[in-house]
């Protein structure tokens, strides 16, 4: 823990203020397990670039085995998200989420619907035929988006030195619109590394 | 007050009689006995009923805990059910999902409505609730979603003061946005609905456990205002942990025994019966016991009094036994006391009846009505002491049957009883006057000679009798008369009969009055000596004194010794009077001349007396008197009972030097042999010979014959009665040496001897 929080500093204090940094966040619940599908937005110390935002991911949420793929799909604001149903039954996919209210009944096998999402936010995707099923689209206004993988780890590169905010958000976490922000200072080069424990809802 | 204690104590008495029967103890003791039983049995029965009442409680208690669980689980999934009902719903979850709180309150009311839910809610995530929440405090509200948020979704729970069942159902719209909670309420009313399914009332009750109340979990009994109570609390699934709840079941078992009550009763009362019929039984039973002792004891005090009784044999059991062994006894009892009283009243030996037997006899015959006159006889054997000596008492008794037959043969009519010793007694009724008959006959009957055991025995009887009602009016009296009579006829000559005279009894006393002073006369020093003196013709001068025993008695006065020395003779007096008069004859004599003799009388009881010896030789030393001064006068019948033993005494008197003079001498058996066998100093003749001088010439000669006689054999002769100097004359010529009487001096005392000495002296010069 000494080192760990002497190296930040150290570096933030050699690098030059014009170098980008990473981010390495490990995510972890109570129990020390690691957390995947936790989506990790950075507001950089800077502030956002301009610009158009790229994620090198699909933005096409799927309903196949009764189930949406990927659970979590993280896209920037203004996307159009496609909605494939490869399943045989019927869905009627729901959103009663705030940044996004729509229902798109799918009553077709491969048939396509999409939807633009214009407000950041969380979205929780259900299905009104199977109660079981259910996706979040997460949208954003940052380039500095990723979501952990089933390790738990989330790699940022390319951020402000500086203070950065970073706000996680989880499905089950147990805060206020399910998400919590941490500062996380960046340095000029190199690589900031940060273990956040979650208190999660037990998974229902 | 003294009446009433009189009452009370014989109350008590009565109570304490019927308190020692047997058939009150008997009674008592089964009617304890059966009472014990009853009571044992009425605990028994009680506490039976007592612990089966209990089991069924607690069985019904099981049962309706049972039935609480299922019917809570039914509640439970019924409100679970209609939870889901409305978190299912899409409507519903896009009102939660959009926040629509009256949508969202609307549909909780109207399904609240539809179910009959008395509260439906809406906690959402964030811990906000929304519908029928009015009822709830903030605190029930936060802890119904910490408890939500915990993951429990059923449960009792205490709102308000009462209990509820409460479901809540997750809704996920399509991420859990909070949950339906639905609550029905348990309170007193619900629960009673439930007692009511259960065959007895248990008044659940759901209640928090508390610190203070929390208990066991086992059927409890507990005291309520006296009343027993049983008690179960078990513990309920709650829906907030931390606020755990019970429900307890109750019931009264003093109620519960309250049913039983009626049974408890008619056993009681059947006890009572019953130990009634038991005292009854009993005091049936007992007397039937009883009777046969209370037969039996009133027997025994019918003996005991000296009645006969018998009691009547019943049965053949112990009881029975006894009876028989109770009769038996008496019987020998009657037996034995038959031959004690035999015993009692008759002699063992002759068998006839004693002196107790006679003198009833006589007292009977003496109270008879109508007094028939009647003689008894007394009798006895004249010899029979020597028989029983010389031939031994077996002899001796068998003489005495024999007597007794010959008297029952003599007097068949008559009563015959043997008082003792060789005495009879004959009762003869005497109508015709013939007891002097009959008193012959028997002196007759016992004259005849006797044979027994081979010997021929010779006795002969003497009869006393005394003629009732004439000679007495008692048994005692005619008894002692007839006694004095037959001491009459023994005393006139043995071998006849004497009828009693009252004379006899008047001279009966007056003997025994004289035999009691007799006693006292020699202690008291009323007898005195008085001294006759013997003149000698040869010396001319008075040669010896006749020492004469006198009694100055202190009211008769001067009492002839003919009078009293058969008396003292009779009664052994003589032993010491006669002792006392030789010591004092010989203190006297020496104060006399040496020239003098004194003569003393020797009686025969004296003379058989085995002191006598003894007793002249101490006289004869005390006073210092020469033996030939002291001449001992002895009579003719010592010779008649032992001839051979008298003169062995004889000689040794002699042997002490002093003299001995045959006194009156010719009359009664004068025999000359036996002045051939001893050596006497003088023969006095008696006074009948010298009174006959004057008037018969034979007398002459008979004094002739004597002289001449002791002259031949050296003895001197005393003529005895001189009162006439006629005599004296007559005497002298016939060679007599010396003279007593009148003539020269009646007795004197012994102070008048030396003027008497004195005088003849001078009447010697005269002569």
């Amino acid at each position: 823990m000494y080192y760990l929080r002497l190296a930040p500093l150290a570096l933030t204090c050699l690098a030059a203020p014009a170098l980008a940094g990473d981010l390495n966040l490990k995510l972890v619940d109570a129990a020390g397990r690691p957390v995947a599908d936790a989506v990790v937005t950075v507001r950089p110390a800077g502030g956002i670039p301009p610009g158009p935002i790229r994620f090198p991911w699909a933005t096409t949420m799927v309903q196949q085995n009764i189930a949406f793929a990927p659970h979590v799909l993280v896209v920037p604001v203004g996307t159009t998200v496609r909605f494939p149903n490869k399943d045989k039954v019927r869905h009627h996919v729901y959103s009663f989420s705030k940044p996004a209210k729509f229902e798109i009944k799918l009553f077709g096998q491969d048939e396509t619907r999409s939807y633009t999402f214009t407000s950041t936010g969380a979205v929780a995707l259900g299905c009104n035929i199977h109660d079981q099923m259910s996706g979040f689209i997460k949208v954003v206004d940052t380039p500095f988006a990723i979501k952990s993988d089933a390790a738990g780890s989330a790699h940022l590169a390319g951020m402000a030195t500086g203070t950065a905010q970073v706000t996680i958000w989880h499905p089950l976490l147990k805060t206020k619109d399910n998400e919590m922000v941490v500062n996380v200072p960046i340095p000029g080069s190199g690589a900031a590394s940060k273990t956040v424990p979650l208190t999660l809802r037990s998974g229902r | 007050m003294i009446r009433i204690a009189a009452l009370k104590r014989l109350w008590r008495r009565t109570v304490w009689r019927f308190q020692s029967t047997l058939t009150f103890r008997m009674t008592l003791f089964y009617g304890a006995l059966f009472a014990a039983v009853s009571m044992l049995s009425l605990y028994g029965t009680r506490k039976a009923i007592e612990s089966y009442a209990e089991s069924q409680i607690r069985r019904e208690m099981t049962v309706g805990s049972a039935l609480f669980d299922r019917i809570a689980a039914m509640q439970f999934h019924q409100l679970t059910q209609a939870g889901n009902v409305l978190a299912s719903d899409f409507g519903f979850r896009e009102a939660v999902g959009t926040n629509d709180a009256a949508t969202i309150a609307s549909a909780l009311q109207s399904l609240q409505g539809r179910f009959k839910i008395d509260h439906a809610m809406f906690v959402s995530i964030d811990g906000v609730v929304a519908g029928r929440a009015d009822g709830l405090s903030v605190d029930d509200q936060t802890q119904l979603f910490d408890t939500l948020d915990a993951g429990r979704e059923r449960g009792i729970v205490r709102w308000r003061g009462q209990s509820h069942m409460v479901a809540a159902a997750p809704v996920r719209a399509p991420m859990l946005m909070g949950w339906v909670v639905f609550a029905r309420n348990m309170g007193p009313t619900d629960l009673r609905q439930l007692a009511k399914l259960s065959s007895i009332d248990l008044h659940p009750q759901l209640v928090p456990l508390t610190g203070a109340t929390r208990r066991s979990t086992q059927v409890q009994e507990v005291d309520r205002d006296g009343e027993r109570i049983l008690s179960w609390a078990r513990p309920v699934p709650a829906l907030v942990e931390a606020a755990p709840q019970r429900l307890v079941l109750e019931y009264s078992l003093t109620r519960a025994l309250q049913g039983y009550a009626p049974i408890l009763w008619a056993l009681l009362g059947f006890g009572a019966l019953g130990l009634l019929l038991a005292i009854a039984g009993a005091f049936a039973a007992s007397r039937r016991l009883a009777r046969p002792i209370i037969a039996l004891e009133a027997a025994a005090r019918k003996v005991s009094a000296g009645e006969h009784a018998q009691v009547e044999v019943e049965t053949r059991d112990e009881i029975g036994r006894l009876a028989r062994s109770f009769n038996r006894m008496v019987t020998a009892v009657e037996e034995r006391e038959r031959q004690i009283a035999h015993m009692a009243f008759h002699d063992s030996l002759t068998g006839l009846a004693n002196r107790t037997l006679l003198r009833e006899q006589i007292a009977l015959a003496l109270h008879r009505h109508g007094g028939v006159d009647f003689a008894l006889f007394c009798l006895d054997l004249d010899n029979f002491k020597a028989v029983n000596d010389t031939l031994g008492h077996p002899t001796g008794d068998a003489l005495l049957c024999e007597v007794a037959t010959r008297l029952a043969e003599t007097c068949p009519q008559g009563f015959v009883a043997r008082l003792g010793g060789d005495e009879f007694a004959v009762i003869v009724q005497d109508g015709s006057g013939a007891a002097d008959q009959t008193g012959r006959a028997i002196v007759q009957a016992l004259t005849r000679p006797f044979t027994v055991n081979g010997h021929r025995i010779v006795t002969g009887g003497s009869v006393g009798i005394a003629l009732a009602p004439q000679d007495g009016q008692d048994a005692t009296s005619l008894l002692k008369n007839a006694d004095l009579a037959l001491y009459r006829a023994k005393h006139d000559g043995k071998g006849s009969h004497r009828f009693f005279e009252n004379a006899m009894d008047a001279e009966a006393q007056a003997r025994r009055a004289m035999e009691v002073d007799l006693h006292d006369a020699l202690r008291n020093g009323e007898l005195e000596l008085h001294f006759q003196p013997l003149f000698g013709l040869s010396q001319n001068r008075v040669t010896a004194f006749e020492a004469l025993m006198r009694w100055n008695h202190p009211v008769r006065g001067m009492v002839s010794p003919i009078d009293f020395i058969p008396l003292a003779e009779e009664t052994g007096l003589i032993i010491p009077i006669g002792e006392w008069a030789l010591h004092e004859a010989c203190r006297i004599a020496m104060s006399w001349g040496d020239d003098i003799r004194v003569a003393v009388n020797v009686s025969p009881v004296q003379f058989r007396s085995s002191t006598l010896n003894s007793i002249v030789l101490q006289a004869l030393a005390r006073s210092g008197l020469e033996p030939q001064r002291l001449e001992l006068e002895i009579t003719e019948s010592l010779f008649i009972d032992n001839v051979e033993a008298t003169l062995a005494s004889l000689h040794s008197l002699k042997v002490l030097g002093v003299r001995v003079a045959l006194d009156d001498f010719g009359t009664g058996y004068s025999s000359l042999s036996y002045l051939r066998s001893f050596p006497f100093d003088k023969l006095k003749i008696d006074r009948s010979f010298i009174v006959d001088l004057l008037a018969n010439k034979g007398a002459t000669a008979i004094i002739r014959a004597i002289t001449t006689l002791a002259d031949a054999l050296g003895i001197e002769t005393t003529a005895e009665g001189v009162e006439s100097s006629e005599q004296l004359d007559i005497l002298r010529s016939e060679g007599c040496n010396q003279i007593q009487g009148y003539l020269f001096s009646r007795p004197i005392p012994a102070a008048d001897v030396p003027a008497l000495l004195v005088k003849l002296s001078g009447s010697r010069m005269a002569a």
